[in-house]
């Protein structure tokens, strides 16, 4: 497929525009006259409209079964294959100009690496939403037993029906602007505002103490609404004529007001929820929720604050949106102990005093009247500060999610699904040891942790920590158990445990295989008791043949060097690497990630029109 | 297998760190008494100081660090100011390096890598494994990353 060819002309313009104006001023003000600048600027034009044609004519991208390829290059070319099941995101976005031409960029983001994967400038919006769509229906059909599958299978062109989960009333995209105060621009805004004031002083040479302290409480009340206007007018633009939708197993969004964006969140590959309020939202019962995937945050490329993926909402839609995409139940979070109230009292009281000491030396060097002592004023806030803060901290630990809870000023509840736990970690530094406290980490691969912003149970007891720790670890070595064999965990969940057994059996009875597959199965997905409990009773279930391997770790000190022979006999003879080899298809089948029982998929890929494309790409994620 | 110390040695890799930051950290100082600005005390004080600091802290350090290989997870344990524990389940393993800086190499250690899709701890490495011990670490844990084989979950 090609791009539009409207985009030649515009890209030229966007690459060169900036040049060509300053090169037009520059050579007709030095005195080689009009003729002169107007063709230098022809020059330049030519020049780059003679590389774009050739960009054009490089420029190629194509669906194949299961990747999207991408070849291009004028000098330097490149050919990029980005398989569908890899894709995180695809964005659309169309700026006011773009749309007066017909023309749209679309962003296709995975989560390796920072920037964006696959970038294609520009084509028709009929074109990108097509690519959208298109690469959507493909990685639905690469993992079978989707819910769009369903649709695919009858042979929907369009894919699966779109439902509308939210769009935003004028007046909540009023609130968005009125709420969305940041505090970023304020310190911004002061940065700026210090730099003038030498410059003014020098101007107000005899004012007195108190009309300099009036000036100053004037200047905070513009800066903040300043600041406050500006951060609204943002917000406003960004979010006018929000929508997001679900269309099969993915989230779609709209938005903009200038710059419109479109973009798809495959549910499957959201790492954590974040609904966070702020007192103003709390008392108006508002919430926002965002959605954070590995590739990034929607909308976060470079832009100011616009990653929510709902921007505002009543707090009790936001959570059932929320339990739309996880369903993690009704949190009942366990607070730190209360005695850390006091850690946060003397951490606030520490900066209250430094604030005072800072108020003080500048009211002695500038030899002013002013009320340096006012700050002690916040002495008072101290004790409701502290109990605001850890009346807002927790944990809660639900079937298959964490959610913690963090802030007051900024609240944010994290969901954080078990299954996509990356590592724990478990920190404690000089202080919270000494009140004998922990925080603890479950780190994910959302971008959003860059920024500090992982779910985190802060402050708790070291015991509590340790605990946490270990069920974390747990909880997640069950999540992948429960996805590697989807059948028991389908049944299970399904139907009556009674009728389960039953099952079961009835599975074992049909299939010859049956009592085999299953003790593999288990071997190599679950734990070291486990495996104990299969070595013991091994003539029973093993034919001869299987190779065995056996799980336990070894007891080897690391720190030593290795003796020749205990190397070479585990990585040969004991321990084979690629022990698992011998019942590879069974992992592999085991080891994908369709929840849904496979029986259930193979009986409906005999009708579906994406078969090999389906088994192709399992096939290949898993290898 | 049980909770593993580092080698000894790694205290001199260290050492030798703390003494190159501490000789940058002297430096300005060093300066200010060429220039005249400080007296002939203040760099050796400085230098003196925060050699001892960097000393302490890289015994303390060495004391405090261990890890261990579970069933299913690698646990690591480390920091003096800020204890940190961290829990990366095998599965979560995305590729292990073995590496030796110029420093490591003079004493003959090596160190271990493992690299995980998160973004907090992403890499987290082990040091003072002797050049063996590292690679088979670095085996080991290939092995039981593969034998845990689940998704990318990303």
């Amino acid at each position: 497929m090609k791009l539009a060819p409207q985009s030649v002309p515009y890209r030229a313009l966007q690459k060169v525009a900036g040049i060509v104006v300053v090169l037009f001023f520059v050579v007709n003000d030095s005195g080689w006259g009009f003729p002169a600048a107007a063709g230098a600027v022809g020059a330049v034009l030519l020049v780059a409209g003679g590389y774009e044609i050739a960009y054009y004519r490089r420029f190629e991208y194509e669906l194949t079964e299961d990747t999207l390829d991408i070849r291009s290059g004028v000098i330097s070319r490149r050919e990029r294959e980005i398989p569908y099941r890899r894709i995180q995101n695809v964005d659309v976005s169309r700026s006011v100009i773009q749309r007066a031409i017909g023309v749209a960029a679309v962003d296709l983001e995975t989560a390796g690496g920072s920037s964006t994967e696959g970038s294609i400038r520009f084509v028709t919006p009929e074109e990108a939403t097509r690519l959208q769509r298109e690469v959507q229906r493909r990685k639905s059909a690469g993992s079978t037993g989707s819910a769009s599958d369903e649709n695919d299978a009858v042979g929907d062109p369009t894919g699966p029906v779109e439902e509308d989960l939210f769009a935003i009333s004028p007046r909540e995209l009023a609130l968005v602007g009125a709420l969305s105060f940041d505090g970023r621009l304020i310190g911004l805004l002061a940065f700026a505002g210090t730099g003038s004031v030498p410059v003014l002083s020098g101007y107000l040479p005899e004012t007195s103490a108190l009309a300099l302290s009036a000036a100053a409480v004037v200047a905070a009340g513009a800066l903040f609404l300043v600041s406050w206007a500006i951060g609204a007018a943002v917000s406003f633009s960004n979010y006018y004529g929000f929508r997001l939708s679900r269309a099969g197993d993915e989230l779609r969004y709209e938005r903009g007001l200038f710059r419109r964006y479109s973009g798809s969140i495959p549910t499957e590959k959201v790492q954590t929820l974040t609904v966070s309020d702020n007192p103003a939202k709390r008392a108006l019962g508002y919430a926002t929720l965002s959605i954070e995937t590995a590739g990034y945050a929607p909308g976060q490329g470079g832009e100011y604050g616009s990653e929510a993926a709902i921007p505002i909402a009543r707090s009790g839609r936001v959570y059932e949106l929320a339990h739309e995409i996880e369903s993690f139940g009704e949190p009942s979070f366990r607070r730190p102990p209360r005695r850390i109230r006091w850690r946060y009292a003397v951490r606030y009281v520490l900066v209250v005093a430094v604030l005072l000491g800072v108020a003080f030396a500048v009211d002695w060097y500038v030899a002013a009247e002013i009320p340096w002592y006012a700050p002690a004023a916040l002495f008072l806030a101290v004790p409701p500060a502290a109990h605001l803060k850890w009346k807002h901290r927790g944990y809660w630990l639900g079937d298959d999610h964490l959610v913690t809870r963090n802030g007051f000023w900024s609240r944010s509840v994290r969901v954080v699904p078990y299954y996509r736990v990356q590592n724990v970690i478990d920190s404690r530094s000089v202080f919270q040891r000494r009140w004998g406290v922990a925080t603890v980490i479950a780190d994910t691969a959302g971008t959003g942790s860059l920024v500090g912003s992982d779910a985190a149970a802060v402050d708790f007891d070291i015991d509590e920590a340790t605990d946490l720790r270990a069920e974390l670890g747990e909880r997640l070595q069950r999540a992948l158990r429960d996805r590697r064999e989807p059948e028991a965990s389908f049944e299970w969940l399904e139907g009556e445990p009674a009728a389960r057994d039953e099952a079961d059996a009835k599975g074992d009875d049909a299939d010859p295989a049956g009592p085999d597959r299953v003790a593999e199965g288990r071997d190599a997905s679950e734990n070291l008791e486990r495996d104990e409990d299969s070595e013991r009773d091994e003539d029973l279930d093993v034919p001869d043949g299987v190779v065995r391997p056996d799980f336990s770790t070894s007891e080897r000190d690391y720190s030593e060097p290795a003796e020749r022979v205990d190397t070479g006999e585990y990585a040969v003879d004991r321990f084979p690497s690629d022990a698992n080899v011998a019942h590879r298809p069974e992992t592999e089948r085991d080891g994908s990630d369709d929840r849904n029982d496979s029986d259930d998929s193979s009986e409906r890929s005999d009708g579906g029109p994406n078969d090999p494309a389906r088994d192709d790409v399992s096939d290949r994620s898993n290898r | 297998m049980t909770t593993q110390r580092l080698h000894p040695r790694v205290r001199i890799v260290w050492i030798l760190r703390a003494v190159l930051a501490a000789a940058i950290l002297t430096a300005p100082v060093a300066g200010g008494y060429y220039f005249g600005y400080l007296p002939e005390w203040a760099p050796v004080a400085t230098g003196g100081v925060l050699v001892a600091l960097g000393v302490v802290h890289a015994i303390l350090r060495y004391r405090q660090w261990s890890y261990e290989i579970r069933e299913d997870a690698l646990y690591l344990d480390r920091g003096v100011i800020t204890q940190v524990r961290t829990t990366v389940p095998l599965v979560r393993i995305q590729h292990v390096d073995s590496r030796r800086g110029p420093v490591e190499r003079g004493v003959g250690l090596a160190s271990c890598v493992v690299y995980t899709a998160g973004s907090r701890g992403a890499d987290v490495r082990i040091p003072g494994l002797t050049p063996d011990g590292a690679s088979d670490l670095r085996e080991e844990l290939k092995r039981l990353a593969i034998r845990a084989d689940g998704e990318d979950a990303v």
